[in-house]
Formats: C-alpha cells, sequence, structure tokens
C-alpha cells in the first residue's frame, strides 16, 4: 500500500501572473486506493487533475505517476495506463455512443469491439447505445465519459466530479461501479468532488484543498477519528421539553433542542442505550435516533478561513 | 507502436468525426454551387453560346467557368471548411480528451490536418464531375451546343486545377493552425474571410501580392504566362508550398505547447 499511483511535488501553477491557482500541491495517492480528492468550487481541483494529466505547464514542482516522472519520454508510457474523465465528458453531440466509443478505442488500439460492448453494458447505456448524443441527458454524458475512461482497463481512473448531473439513482450506481472495480480490478481510482459525504461514503483516502492549498490529507479513518472523541446524537420525541429536563439530570454534555429535536453528545454507542431507556422510563415515545454526521462541520470549518 | 500506426487511427477517427456534420455537405454544396450557375446561364444564353462548326465547346466551357470561380472562391471556402471541421473538436470539448490520451500529439495535429486537405482535395474531384456531369447534360439539352461532339481536354483543365490547389496550400496552414489555436471561431473565420476579401483585392498588384499567401489562389490563374519563375518553377507554387511548410510545423510545435484549459 505504500507504492504512490499519484505523487506530486511542490507542484505550483498559475493562470495569470498576479494569482496563484495551485500552490505547493503535495498530492499522495497510494495504489490500490479510492481517494477523494475534496474542495469547494474553484479551488483548484480541475486544474491540479489538468496537471496531473499534462495538459497545463506546471510553473514548479513534479509529477510523477507509477513511479515514473511525468515528462516528454515518459508520457505515451504513463497515460496508457490511465483513464480521465474531466470535467464535462469530451463526446460528439452528432455521434451515437457506439461511435464515441469507437473514436477512443481506435486511439487506444488493441481494443476490442467486445469491450466496448462491456463497458456500456456496465455504465447501463446498452440501450441507448444507438442513440445520437445529442439526444442524451446530463447524467447519460456523464456514464458515457465514464465508460470511455474504463475502455482500456487502466490501472489509474481519474475521475473530475463524476456525480455531476447524475439523479439519487445514478449516483448511488455510479459509487457501486467505483467500490466494484476497486476492489475486483484494484484499480486506483481518484474522484475530485464539492460534496464530502460523496467522498465520505466511496473513498478510503481523501485530500481537502482550498484556494489551490492542500489543508489536510489521510485516510478517511483518521479523519473521522481527527473529529473529537464525542458522537453527536439527534432523537425525535414525542414531548421534546419534558425529554430535555429528563436528560439534564444524567451527568451528559452538551444537552439542547434544535428544531424540537434532542441534541445530545456521548461518549460511546454503549451511552445511546442508557439515553433511550431513561427516556423510556419517562414513559416518553421515541421515533428516531440518529447520529449526527459532523464531518461535514469539520470539512466546513476546514475550509472556511 | 509506431508512428504511423497512430497516424492511421487518427485518420481513421477524423473521417468518423465527420460523418453526418455540416462540413461534410460543405464540400459537395461548395463543389455543385457554381457548375449549376454555368449550367443555368448556358440554359438562358445558348443560342449565343453555339461553337462556330468544328470548335470543341469543351474548352471555352470549362477553362471560363475553373478561371472566373475557382480563384475567388477557393480561398474563402477553405476558411470555412478549415474552421468548421475544427469547431467539431472545439464543440465536443474533444482537445482535452485527445492530449489526455496514449497517443503523440502530432498524429493528432497532422492527422487531422490530413484530414482538411483530404476535404479540399475531394472537394476538387466533386467539383470536376459536377462540371462534366453539367456539360454533358448541356448536350443532351441543347445538342447544337455540340457537348456530346467533342471529347474534354481532362489534362488541361485538371493542370489549372491542380496549379490552383497547390497556390492554396499556404493558406490551408495558416488556417488550420489558427482554428486548432482558437477555440473561438470568429477568430479564424474573422481573420481569414477578411484577408482573403484583401487578397483579392491586392491581387491586382501582382508584384506586391505575390508574397501574400491569400492572394495566391488568384494569381495562379490571372499571372498565366507572365508568372515570375524560379528554377523554372512558378514562384506562386514555391511561395505557397513554403507558407504551408513553415505554418504547420510552427503550428503544431505551437499547439504541442499549449496549455489546453
Ligand atoms: N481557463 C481558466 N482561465 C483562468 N483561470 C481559470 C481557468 N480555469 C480555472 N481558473 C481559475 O482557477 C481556479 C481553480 O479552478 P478549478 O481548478 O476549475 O476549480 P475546481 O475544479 O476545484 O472547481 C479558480 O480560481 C478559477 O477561477
Ligand atoms: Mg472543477
Amino acid at each position: 500500500m505504500n507504492e504512490l499511483v499519484v505523487e506530486t511535488k511542490n507542484l505550483n501553477f498559475s493562470y495569470s501572473k498576479n494569482k496563484n491557482d495551485i500552490q505547493d500541491l503535495e498530492l499522495k495517492v497510494p495504489k490500490g486506493s479510492i481517494y477523494g480528492f475534496l474542495g469547494p468550487n474553484g479551488s483548484g481541483k480541475s486544474t491540479s487533475i489538468r496537471l496531473i494529466l499534462g495538459l497545463l505547464k506546471k510553473n514548479s514542482g513534479t509529477v510523477a505517476l507509477f513511479g515514473e516522472l511525468f515528462n516528454e519520454q515518459s508520457r505515451l508510457n504513463v497515460l496508457n495506463k490511465v483513464g480521465a474523465l474531466i470535467e464535462n465528458p469530451s463526446l460528439y453531440e452528432h455521434l451515437n455512443a457506439i461511435d464515441n466509443l469507437k473514436i477512443s478505442a481506435n486511439y487506444r488500439q488493441n481494443i476490442s469491439s467486445n469491450r466496448i460492448q462491456e463497458v456500456l453494458e456496465t455504465v447501463n447505456l446498452t440501450k441507448a447505445k444507438n442513440k445520437k448524443i445529442k439526444e442524451y441527458s446530463l447524467g447519460m454524458k456523464q456514464r458515457l465519459g465514464l465508460a470511455i475512461s474504463l475502455l482500456s482497463n487502466p490501472e489509474l481512473i481519474i475521475l473530475d466530479e463524476p456525480t455531476n448531473g447524475l439523479d439519487p439513482k445514478g449516483i448511488i450506481e455510479m459509487r457501486t461501479l467505483i467500490k466494484d472495480l476497486n476492489k475486483k480490478f484494484g484499480t486506483t481510482i481518484f474522484i475530485s468532488s464539492h460534496l464530502l459525504s460523496e467522498i465520505e461514503k466511496t473513498c478510503t483516502h481523501v485530500g481537502i484543498i482550498r484556494n489551490g492549498k492542500m489543508l489536510y490529507q489521510d485516510t478517511v479513518a483518521s479523519l473521522k477519528d481527527s473529529k473529537g472523541t464525542n458522537i453527536k446524537v439527534e432523537i425525535e420525541v414525542d414531548n421534546p421539553n419534558e425529554g430535555v429536563s429528563v436528560l439534564k439530570n444524567l451527568k451528559m454534555e452538551n444537552i439542547s433542542l434544535l428544531d424540537d429535536l434532542l441534541q445530545i453528545e456521548v461518549k460511546n454507542k454503549n451511552e445511546i442505550t442508557d439515553v433511550i431507556d431513561v427516556l423510556r422510563t419517562e414513559g416518553i415515545h421515541i421515533y428516531q435516533v440518529t447520529i449526527k454526521n459532523n464531518l461535514e462541520e469539520l470539512f466546513l470549518s476546514l475550509t472556511e478561513n | 507502436m509506431s508512428t504511423i500506426v497512430y497516424y492511421t487511427a487518427s485518420l481513421k477517427n477524423e473521417l468518423i468525426k465527420l460523418k453526418r456534420t455540416f462540413a461534410f455537405w460543405l464540400t459537395i454544396i461548395s463543389a455543385i454551387l457554381f457548375p449549376i450557375l454555368f449550367f443555368i446561364a448556358y440554359i438562358f444564353e445558348h443560342k449565343t453560346l453555339v461553337p462556330a462548326a468544328g470548335v470543341n465547346p469543351w474548352g471555352k466551357f470549362m477553362v471560363t467557368q475553373i478561371e472566373n470561380s475557382t480563384p475567388f472562391f477557393i480561398p474563402m471556402f477553405i476558411v470555412l471548411v478549415t474552421s468548421l471541421i475544427m469547431q467539431i473538436e472545439h464543440k465536443s470539448l474533444g482537445i482535452k480528451h485527445l492530449f489526455a490520451l496514449p497517443v503523440p500529439k502530432s498524429s493528432i495535429y497532422f492527422g487531422k490536418l490530413s484530414i482538411v486537405i483530404l476535404a479540399i482535395i475531394v472537394t476538387y474531384i466533386y467539383y470536376y464531375i459536377a462540371i462534366l456531369l453539367s456539360g454533358v447534360l448541356l448536350g443532351f439539352v441543347y445538342p447544337d451546343l455540340g457537348f456530346l461532339n467533342f471529347q474534354p481536354e481532362h489534362f488541361q483543365y485538371l493542370k489549372i486545377l491542380m496549379t490552383s490547389f497547390v497556390a492554396s496550400l499556404g493558406i490551408i496552414g495558416i488556417q488550420f493552425w489558427l482554428s486548432f489555436r482558437f477555440k473561438n471561431f470568429v477568430i479564424p473565420l474573422g481573420f481569414g474571410m477578411f484577408l482573403a476579401i484583401i487578397g483579392i483585392i491586392v491581387s491586382q498588384a501582382p508584384q506586391q501580392s505575390i508574397y501574400f499567401p491569400y492572394s495566391f489562389s488568384v494569381l495562379s490563374v490571372s499571372l498565366g504566362d507572365k508568372m515570375p519563375l524560379i528554377f523554372g518553377i512558378s514562384s506562386v507554387t514555391i511561395f505557397s508550398i513554403l507558407c504551408f511548410l513553415i505554418t504547420s510545423i510552427f503550428g503544431y510545435f505551437n499547439i504541442k505547447k499549449l496549455n489546453i484549459k
């Protein structure tokens, strides 16, 4: 797991002289990981991806893919092992899905027409394969873009906001697909998003970027640990005010009401049972208990100033 | 993999991309436009156009038509068709995808350039076939025009077309680079159309315009025997080929280093 598939060092880039769009970026994407590249809009995710793929000329620093420095000599060799979907997919709207896939297959060589059918099946577009892309929805285009990046069975797949324009069902399918690829073939997946929930549910590793600077980079597990030990719980009851006074008798911290929902912090999951027991003994009805996601708060606090 | 394999793949793909595009239809429309106009003119004027006994009507029909339309029209056609073919790529946000594929950028640049040239050659071929057919048709409609009684002298007409094509290579190099370089098609189109018109105007002064690529097409026909020669070859031909080589190679190195935003 120590092998890095993407590694950048001191990466700097600016679109114009008076502004630094990427600053000293040190990306470390381990082999076999699903790496979530997280940051608000305009933070430099797409720019970083373009730098990794050699589409932009870096001002300084290095990019290494599969342990090999990315340069003029290694370019073809390195790109051979990469499939990428950069921002909006590049599709020829006047052609159908088959032709679009054929074009990428021809460029890459050695890709059978079987494989084209296979990736269409994978992204659920077999029925629409003869339709012109003009008639596709945003989500279908996104899925075809993904299919194109899968064509060559790459070792590294780079996806720039792949769930853009997908409906909830499509988002779940995409998530499953990404996890499957990673599990079955050990494909390393680099995926950018501005939504924490997206990254949290799919990724093993996370890098958080803001204003072109990396703020945090580690496994998702340590991100979850780093947010403090207390678990925040939200409880819906029939009588919230009574609930608050009952809980105040326990020696628990930070009890409050938010939109008529009880808010409470516990030290571990066992204490949740204790809380429920106390409420039930007092005859209070419980309709719902939820563990609150405070990664969201952490993400916000990291990306705000 | 060898360069030639990449180049053929690129050519094959460019042909797929042209399917059902306006650029494809433009080659056909442009090719038949003037033959149709001349056909109509001959229909209306057929009484005055009956040749003297024993005179081959093809010579006048072909040469007048080629010399009076091609040189003026071809530069504008090149500007338009080159922009349109490149626009297929820009519209699909294709360049970022192509340049992130394990394919040499040269095969993409020169593959596309080859297809632009091929589209222009094909237009010339359609054009030639269209004129011949319109002549034969006139022969059927008005037998006294004599088109069915004589053979066209292909070599003579094809030589004019060939010269015109080679004289256009220079602006193909320029326009292709501009169209590749600028996403916004107004830039190559506006610039090209403006210079094409300037080219026609300044071709009135051949001494100066012999160095101006956008005049080459007109000069290649209008100068006739007065064309200055370099090592026995028309100087417009030489300048045009040089301009093509320089701008294509410069264009490639420029595109190769370009930031794909
Ligand atoms: N083509 C461009 N020209 C100039 N500036 C750009 C361009 N694309 C992006 N930027 C700037 O670079 C920064 C990062 O943008 P981007 O990488 O697209 O962010 P993200 O993908 O995280 O939303 C932003 O400040 C944006 O304004
Ligand atoms: Mg982006």
